[in-house]
């Protein structure tokens, strides 16, 4: 019960904490992304202006380096080429950069592209500048640039600010050099830059989470000790309270809480006392009853002891007198007994009895006419179990009494059969039986399927409640089956030990020779 | 004639009871509250007493207790409710039996019976059980050469085991041998009487060595103190 609450009340938490870290992973995610990108952008745009103004520098140099060969002819223009290209590494620029010279192919397509002086520095791949930008650099004659990777002839590859601008070399075609901006540096700036964000928003994802679980604890205890205060109500600790502190909602929730809970004490109690009263009340009418009954039949037995000198009118209205006053007495114990049962007063008395003995001496007991035939059905092993034999018996005699009154003379068939842990009695006649909607009321107190008839033999109608009761009181089970016309079927099952539940039963309640049947379970009504 | 007190608060039942037991032959005094009864049994020294439980202005536990302080005659309980507590009171106080109301009338007259019989008068030899000699002709008992006081019906108990020393007796044989009764009965009757005579007999009654529990079973003569 209190497992289940558990999981149930973090549930709760689990929510609101899941909604809280998905909003704030999301917001977090959408503000790190715009500072991560506008940090890394800014970083960019500042190392691309430097590289684009020291580009142009670079290429005025070089043209000039190159239109120099023209009027000194001293210059070999391979040379010239030479320290161009070595011009990246040999520069004291900030930045590491390479220098790239391809010869840009005929417009008119005719093959073999100019390629004499082709070539890179630092093992540069010059495969890997992008075409888009050597088609803007070859069109538009001016700077242009882009960021790209670039990549080695050993494979590596490397992020780059790719600059290029096109220059003539004399006596041959025109060129298109690119200087290669490594952007190795800032990569590493940005990438921590971003490592940064991300373990800062890993950081305040946490928190937010730790902070509203420890907020939603927090609130959320009053709520806890309510439902834990009302599962001891529900068992039965009326006393208890909830702690009344502060002057918030919660607050609030305890005193109503605590409003219900007396309201409800004294509701439970007041029908507490109504029903011990009316206990009581039974209990004392049939206890007052008994004296004035003493007398009556005292005062009948001594008329009785003169009924030969009486007319035989009289005579006989003693004898029905006196046995009015016999069924009387009945009524009265019966009352008694299923006052007890309502008081919860009734103890067992338990001792190791022979059942087959009991049963036997039921019958024996029983008011059987001549004609009457009782089939018994025992195991041939002894059968014992430690039971209250005065209930027993009485169960017994009185499912014995009712196939004798139901049976319409035909034979009453009893069985004893047992199990490892249990003993079951069964009661069968073959006579009027009872429909599926009076076997409803069959364990009722005073009810009577036939009233016309089943005064006859003069029972309390107490009788099979006060089984029931009896069979319960043992945790046993008395269940039965009846068809119209076809008889009645009572199976007692009780544990052989007090206190063990019934596992199995070892005679069902329906009777092996009907097929189609209808149990009746007077747990059920 | 054996005189009977009869002490019901209901008129009705005590005049019925009246007639009921002159017809068997007894003589009644009939008693309706609690405070009248010691001084008419001082007065008629009755033979048995016939006591209602519940009774105005003394309940029927304390005119028992008060008979027991004067008197060893046997007293038995009627009460209305054979499974209370009032009856174990009833027995503690000094009662010998009861009987439960509505009760037939020829059986209160045979359980009266049984408790005016005079036990053991035929015997002449006096028996022993643990240190105490109980002489069956004067219905005295004797330990260490006092004489010690027994309702007639925990004489008759302590006969009943003293006889058979090597006996088991079982609460219902007991039941059958000294109260008469011949079908299952209430087995409290068993236990509070040997309680109530342990206290008198037994040297310390917690450590019982005259009448011995055998668990289980019942009860038996011990050896007494050697």
């Amino acid at each position: 019960m209190r497992a289940f609450w558990g999981i149930r009340h973090r549930s709760i938490i689990f929510r609101v904490i899941a909604v809280t870290v998905f909003f704030s992973v999301l917001l977090i995610t959408i503000v790190g992304s715009v500072l991560y990108l506008q940090i890394s952008s800014e970083i960019l745009r500042e190392k691309l202006n430097e590289s684009v103004s020291e580009t142009r520098s670079l290429v005025d140099y070089a043209q000039g380096e190159v239109d120099a060969t023209i009027y000194l002819p001293a210059l070999k223009i391979d040379k010239v080429v030479d320290k161009i290209l070595k011009s990246g590494d040999l520069t004291l620029a900030a930045s590491p950069r390479e220098v790239a010279l391809i010869g840009t192919p005929r417009t008119t397509g005719t093959p073999g592209a100019n390629s004499t002086f082709n070539g890179a520095s630092g093992g540069v791949n010059i495969q890997s500048i992008p075409l888009t930008l050597r088609r803007q650099v070859v069109k538009s004659g001016d700077i242009k640039w882009v960021r790209s990777w670039i990549s080695y002839r050993d494979g590596t590859r490397v992020p780059a600010i790719i600059i290029g601008s096109s220059i003539e070399i004399p006596r041959a075609l025109p060129y298109e050099l690119y200087y290669i901006f490594l952007l190795k540096e800032q990569n590493i700036i940005i990438s921590f830059i971003g490592r940064l964000l991300l373990l800062s928003g890993l950081l305040l994802v946490l928190l937010i989470g730790a902070i509203s679980w420890s907020v939603l604890r927090r609130a959320l205890s009053p709520i806890r000790d309510a439902a834990e205060i009302a599962e001891q109500l529900t068992a039965g600790d009326l006393g208890r309270r909830m702690r009344v502190v502060g002057q918030d909602e919660m607050t609030r929730l305890a005193i109503s809480f605590n409003e219900m809970a007396v309201s409800m004490q004294q509701q439970i109690s007041r029908l507490e006392n109504l029903s011990r009263l009316q206990q009581r009340f039974v209990s004392d009418v049939s206890h007052e009853l008994r004296t004035p009954l003493t007398t009556i039949r005292m005062a009948s037995e001594v008329i009785s002891d003169n009924k030969e000198k009486m007319d035989p009118a009289v005579a006989r209205s003693v004898e029905l007198l006196q046995s009015q006053i016999a069924r009387f007495e009945v009524l009265l114990t019966d009352l008694l007994e299923v006052s007890r049962f309502d008081a919860r007063a009734s103890i067992l008395e338990v001792k190791e009895t022979d059942m087959k003995n009991l049963v036997n001496s039921c019958i024996d007991q029983a008011h059987v006419t001549d004609n009457q035939e009782i089939v018994v059905n025992f195991p041939p092993e002894s059968v014992t179990a430690n039971v209250d034999p005065r209930r027993i018996e009485r169960i017994m005699r009185n499912l014995i009494a009712n196939a004798i009154d139901h049976g319409e003379g035909k034979a009453i068939h009893i069985t004893i059969k047992q199990a490892q842990t249990e003993v079951a009695v069964s009661v069968r006649d073959y006579g009027v039986g009872f429909t599926s909607r009076e076997s409803l009321h069959l364990f009722d107190r005073f009810w009577r399927a036939d009233p016309s008839r089943s005064r006859l033999r003069g029972g309390t109608g107490l009788g099979l409640s006060i089984s029931l009761d009896d069979a319960n009181l043992h945790q046993g089970l008395l269940k039965a089956w009846g068809s119209p016309g076809r008889g009645a079927n009572f199976v007692l099952t009780v544990p052989k030990t007090p206190g063990i539940s019934i596992e199995r039963e070892p005679i069902p309640i329906d009777p092996p020779d009907e097929l189609s049947t209808i149990p009746i379970d007077p747990e059920e009504d | 004639m054996t005189l009977i007190m009869v002490v019901d608060d209901d008129q009705d039942l005590a005049e019925m009871l009246g007639i009921v037991l002159n017809g068997s032959g007894f003589e009644v005094d009939l008693v309706n509250s609690g405070d009248q009864v010691m001084p008419l049994f001082s007065a008629h020294e009755p033979e048995l007493v016939l006591l209602d439980v519940m009774l105005p202005g003394m309940s029927g536990i304390e005119v028992c207790k008060e008979i027991r302080k004067v008197s060893m005659v046997p007293i038995v309980m009627l009460s209305a409710k054979g499974d209370s507590h009032d009856v174990v009171l009833g027995l503690e106080a000094g009662a010998d039996d009861y009987m439960v109301k509505p009760f037939n009338p020829s059986e209160l007259v045979a359980r009266i019976k049984v408790r005016l019989r005079r036990s053991g008068g035929d015997s002449h030899t006096s028996l022993k059980i643990g240190d105490i000699v109980i002489d069956q002709v004067a219905h005295t008992i004797i330990r260490h050469g006092k004489t010690i006081q027994l309702t007639r019906l925990e004489f008759d108990l302590l006969v009943v085991l003293a006889k058979e020393p090597g006996r088991v007796f079982s609460r219902d044989a007991l039941l059958s041998e000294v109260w008469g009764y011949q079908q299952a009965a209430d087995t409290r009757l068993v236990n509070v009487h040997v309680q109530r005579l342990r206290a008198k007999i037994e040297e310390d009654a917690d450590n019982p060595t005259v009448i011995v529990t055998v668990r289980g079973v019942g009860y038996k003569a011990g050896t007494g103190y050697e």
